[in-house]
């Protein structure tokens, strides 16, 4: 095994997370290597891809996997890389390249609201978490000054410092939405990681509404900018490089990070301490995948709590045409929410949602259900401007409830790197269904204070899925039912830490990723500055 | 040697932070009822804004005017100096005369000449009035910063600051500006700030071999090693003959002249630093001055820089085929496309209203100098309040920046214009090398010395021979 790398701390994964993780160990002057599987690919490749591509409304269509390190593509057909055991299907994207997931993302930033944390204390549902919305508050705010994040100030998650910026401003559907719903609901900005001004050496959002799959222009944070950063730090990032299996030592301390390269030879990594920042499904996978005598159901899975309570957020939606010509499709495409029913009483008998107005244009939508129903000439002209001009979609974004059949597990198939694939087992269980139900009213209402006509459900029984993929690597005080403890480390080996979603035991009705970052930040601090000192670097400065 | 190498963008936005910051408190300190200098002091602020000295004795993010921000100049860094009031480190101690010496004739309190980096063949223009209210705003407003900056330390024979005095000898018109009784008061106000405070000279005048600015080429444009500072001169093609006054003053102000030019690198930490703050009056007065400047013309401009160029291009032409893999193997159309046409359009037309601004009519690519065309796509544009085209020195490779920039200058520009890999490799690394100057001074030096030498041999032999009598 040839090039014996040594590092400090040895990141898996140069996602958002991973990378911020790494740039903060860097700053404190530790040596740091980052593992990225997939390639280094540059933004305006993803561009150029993105504009050629004759599929625009295919987001994973610029991101088209390595041979070396695939992840799942769906369309045109499905490449059957994550597996589907069913019974319901989770049709998981991510990304494995040099940033991950996030250089394709709406850049929403969202916090926990303060009941999140407590689910099964105060609604007898879930778990709670092993700490609280106090403990994480100055790391969102240390992740919303890197992200460049802005919101409303009102959106039932406190803040002790304001936002680093002023909120994009309100695109002019988004204003009428507000103004018409005023009487029933308050609609607000949401919270996201877009520049509104020049921030942090990126220009502000001037409106592509391409945010998914690429911002041309880096207005909003990414985690393409995230591995930058952490290189700028001092941290070394060797792309191509597909980790399949972590080795121990006799007491069970990580020891090495074996991984290919794209002709499959084996490099052999070492390092005090590790840390498997590879996403919610390739984290797990990697821990199971590196089974030993020693630990025969893989790595950190003493509970047998690897790679279960997958969670996501699914949805369902309204489509409608309203009374008056809003054109979406101007400024970011997710701009405004509502959010009364994140939290209350109701959470013990069905699941929260938050209600999402997309702002995407619908120009491409409105086209190929117009060719779908062979109609053209100057009828098509004459309806696709009446559709892209009234048209409108609110749908809901719907908690699930951690449920340990809902797993990743390996396959029985093999990628093309002869490992096994992952394999997902998801459901929507009648808790989420109920939360879905009783949005519907919610949807209907909305649709008639905006004059709504042919409203059109998303179909019964089925649920778009978020790519919010939690749960998998749960923190919990109990070793027996969960993975990690509060600072994400694996209950089961000293010198092993968990980044990214998969630790988020219950995944609330907010995109995942400011969560992810902010237990990410706090697990930095307290590796460096509370850990023992064999962990961190000789002598520790804030960066 | 006021070749500037400048780290435009956060700098310029913290250094207009710390004027605006100044200007504020100075003011309210100024307007106290019982400061007897409050008029002198503000009048004293305003020129020392308009001589723009935050923009070497400012360290980003550093105190004000406490010094210690190395300018690059092609013989090595100049550090500048403290110029608070600190007595220990700064110029507390020195009299108006002293600040005077200091400012018009770059002489410090010392007897120690100064580098003419700092600009006092210009400020010699300067009135003895206002000299006093520049003391005045420094002595009493800029507050003290007990900090010694490091010493600049530059190669032999440029260390021998006696040397400067030859120079100044040569070089320095010390008698302030007097107004010329056939102008307009605008156009000697106008006068007075252009070739003193705002030294605008300093970058857009050509130097000789010794770097001192040219007279005879005034404001004719130079190259500053890496940006080129182009030839305002009134001349009609060369110049800025065919700019209005409106043009130039907005140039001055927002950093952008509609459908002619913006303002990047030392331009527009110079708008963010001290222009845009001042007086529109001033600002007309300088305009008013630039377009009566002798017209310097180079037979090489057939049309002014404003005028080449249109709308065009066909990316669709580039639709659906695939990127290569070798990213120096992309074609221009493919770069254009891919770092380039989401702000400046598919046809390089911009927005609507210029705050994106077109590719053509814009005099960044009309100049057959593509010096600042590089440097934008290396550096991009950084402006206040909130202009900020983004680099790509860290994305695009030499070869890539020089396909793309041949690309948009044969698509929008003036094409007698190129780009080299070996060229953007050189701005890349800060510009040519300087160093040349000290060997041509030493081996100055060295003639001088062996000449001296030479003439001393021949009077001794020629004594002997006298002696000796056989003359």
């Amino acid at each position: 095994m040839p090039d014996i790398a040594v590092a400090d701390f040895v990141v898996i994964g140069s996602g958002i997370i991973g990378s911020t993780v790494a740039r903060k160990l860097a700053q404190a002057g530790a040596s740091v290597l980052i593992l990225e599987a997939g390639p280094r690919v540059t933004r305006a490749e993803i561009v150029a891809r993105f504009r050629n591509s004759p599929r625009r409304s295919d987001w994973m269509s610029p991101y088209p996997p390595a041979p070396w390190a695939p992840h799942p593509i769906y369309q045109p057909q499905s490449n059957n890389y994550l597996v589907q055991a069913g019974p319901y299907p989770y049709e998981a994207e991510y990304v494995r390249q040099v940033g991950g997931t996030t250089w394709h993302w709406a850049a929403h930033a969202w916090r926990n609201v303060p009941n999140d944390f407590r689910i099964k204390s105060l609604y007898n549902v879930g778990v709670d978490w092993p700490l609280e919305y106090d403990d994480l508050e100055p790391y969102y705010q240390e992740a919303e000054v890197l992200m460049g994040v802005s919101g409303a100030p009102n959106t039932g998650s406190p803040r002790k410092k304001p936002f680093p910026m002023e909120p994009v401003a309100e695109p002019f559907a988004m204003r009428r939405i507000r103004e018409r719903l005023a009487s029933a609901y308050e609609v607000v900005t949401n919270t996201t990681a877009r520049n509104s001004r020049t921030y942090d050496g990126r220009p502000a959002c001037c409106g592509n509404n391409s945010c998914q799959p690429i911002c041309p222009i880096d207005a909003q944070y990414h985690g393409g900018l995230a591995a930058h950063a952490a290189e700028a730090a001092g941290a070394r990032l060797i792309p191509d490089a597909n980790v399949y299996r972590l080795d121990h030592d006799e007491q069970g301390r990580i020891s090495a990070a074996l991984y290919y390269d794209p002709d499959k030879i084996s490099h052999r990594v070492t390092g005090k301490t590790f840390i498997v920042a590879a996403n919610g499904i390739e984290s797990p996978r990697l821990l199971l995948l590196s089974a030993s005598d020693k630990f025969p159901r893989g790595l950190a899975n003493s509970s047998d709590m690897v790679g279960r309570n997958l969670m996501d957020h699914p949805s369902t939606s309204l489509t409608f045409d309203a009374d008056e010509d809003l054109w979406l499709g101007r400024g970011p495409q997710s701009p405004s929410s509502i959010g009364v029913m994140r939290d209350g009483s109701f959470r013990a008998e069905h699941a929260p949602y938050r209600l999402d107005f997309t702002n995407i244009s619908r120009v491409v939508s409105a086209t190929s259900a117009l060719i779908d129903q062979g109609v053209y000439g100057d009828e098509f002209a004459r309806r696709l401007r009446y559709s892209a001009a009234r048209e409108l979609n609110v749908k809901n974004v719907l908690e699930i409830l951690p449920d340990p059949n809902h797993r990743i597990t390996l396959s029985d198939q093999k990628d093309a790197m002869g490992i096994p694939k992952p394999q997902a087992h998801y459901s929507i269980n009648d808790y989420t269904k109920k939360g879905h139900e009783r949005s519907q009213q919610d949807f209907r209402r909305i649709a008639e204070l905006l004059g709504g006509s042919n409203l059109r459900f998303s179909k019964d029984g089925a649920y778009a899925n978020n790519q919010h993929i939690c749960g998998t690597l749960s923190m919990g005080s109990d070793p027996k039912a969960s993975v990690c403890d509060q600072w994400a480390r694996a209950h089961d080996h000293e010198n092993l830490y968990l980044a990214g979603t998969g630790v988020l035991p219950t995944c609330g009705t907010c995109n995942s990723t400011e969560n992810g970052m902010a237990v990410a930040l706090r697990t930095v601090h307290h590796i460096l500055f509370e850990h023992k000192a064999s962990d961190a670097p000789a002598s520790p400065r804030a960066g | 040697m006021t070749v500037m190498s400048f780290n435009a963008g956060l700098k310029g936005l913290l250094l207009s932070a710390i004027v605006l910051a100044a200007g504020a408190w100075s003011t309210a300190r100024a307007d106290s009822a019982n400061n007897p200098d409050a008029a002198l002091i503000e009048r004293g602020r305003y020129l020392a804004n308009a001589g723009d000295c935050v923009a070497c004795h400012t360290e980003p993010g550093g105190k004000l005017m406490a010094g210690g921000l190395a300018v690059a100049t092609p013989i090595g860094p100049i550090i500048s100096t403290n110029i608070t009031p600190s007595k220990a480190d700064g110029i507390g101690d020195y009299s108006v005369e002293e600040f005077s010496a200091a400012l018009r004739r770059g002489i410090r309190r010392d007897g120690q000449g100064l580098y003419p980096a700092m600009p006092y063949t210009s400020y010699a223009k300067i009135t003895d009035e206002d000299v006093a209210a520049l003391y005045a705003y420094f002595m009493q407003i800029v507050p003290s910063v007990d900090h010694k900056p490091t010493e600049t330390a530059l190669p032999f024979p440029f260390n021998i600051r006696f040397s400067m005095r030859v120079w100044n000898w040569l070089f320095l018109d010390a008698k302030p500006y007097t107004n010329d009784p056939a102008q307009s008061a605008e156009w000697n106000r106008g006068a007075y700030l252009t070739l003193g405070l705002a030294h605008c000279g300093a970058c857009h005048t050509p130097r000789n071999i010794l770097m001192a600015e040219q007279n005879s080429r005034l404001l004719a444009g130079a190259d500053l090693g890496t940006w080129f500072a182009p030839n305002i001169t009134s001349d009609r093609n060369s110049g800025v003959g065919l700019w209005s006054v409106e043009d130039l003053i907005h140039y001055m102000r927002d950093g952008h002249a509609h459908g002619k030019a913006q303002a990047a690198g030392p331009m527009a930490e110079a708008i963010d630093n001290s222009l845009r703050h001042m007086r529109e009056g001033d600002l007309r007065a300088i305009a008013s001055f630039i377009k009566t400047v002798p017209a310097i013309h180079d037979n090489a401009d057939a049309k002014p820089a404003f005028e080449w160029g249109a709308a065009g291009g066909d990316l669709n032409a580039i639709r659906g085929v695939a990127v290569p893999t070798n990213r120096d193997q992309w074609g221009g159309e493919q770069l254009y496309n891919a770092y380039c046409a989401t702000c400046h359009q598919a046809e390089g037309q911009g927005s609507f209203d210029g705050g994106l601004p077109s590719l053509f009519h814009n005099t960044t690519l009309g100049r057959t100098n593509t010096s600042n065309l590089v440097m934008v796509i290396l550096d991009g544009v950084h402006r206040e309040p909130d202009v900020d085209m983004p680099g790509f020195a860290h994305e695009l490779t030499d070869s890539q920046i020089g396909t793309l920039a041949n690309f948009i200058i044969r698509q929008f520009g003036n094409p007698s214009g190129s780009v080299t890999a070996r060229q953007v490799d050189a701005l890349r690394a800060g510009g040519e090398s300087g160093m040349w100057m000290v060997w041509i001074a030493r081996l100055l030096i060295v003639a001088v010395v062996l000449s001296v030498v030479g003439i001393a041999v021949t009077l001794i032999l020629r004594g002997r021979r006298a002696e000796r009598g056989t003359v």
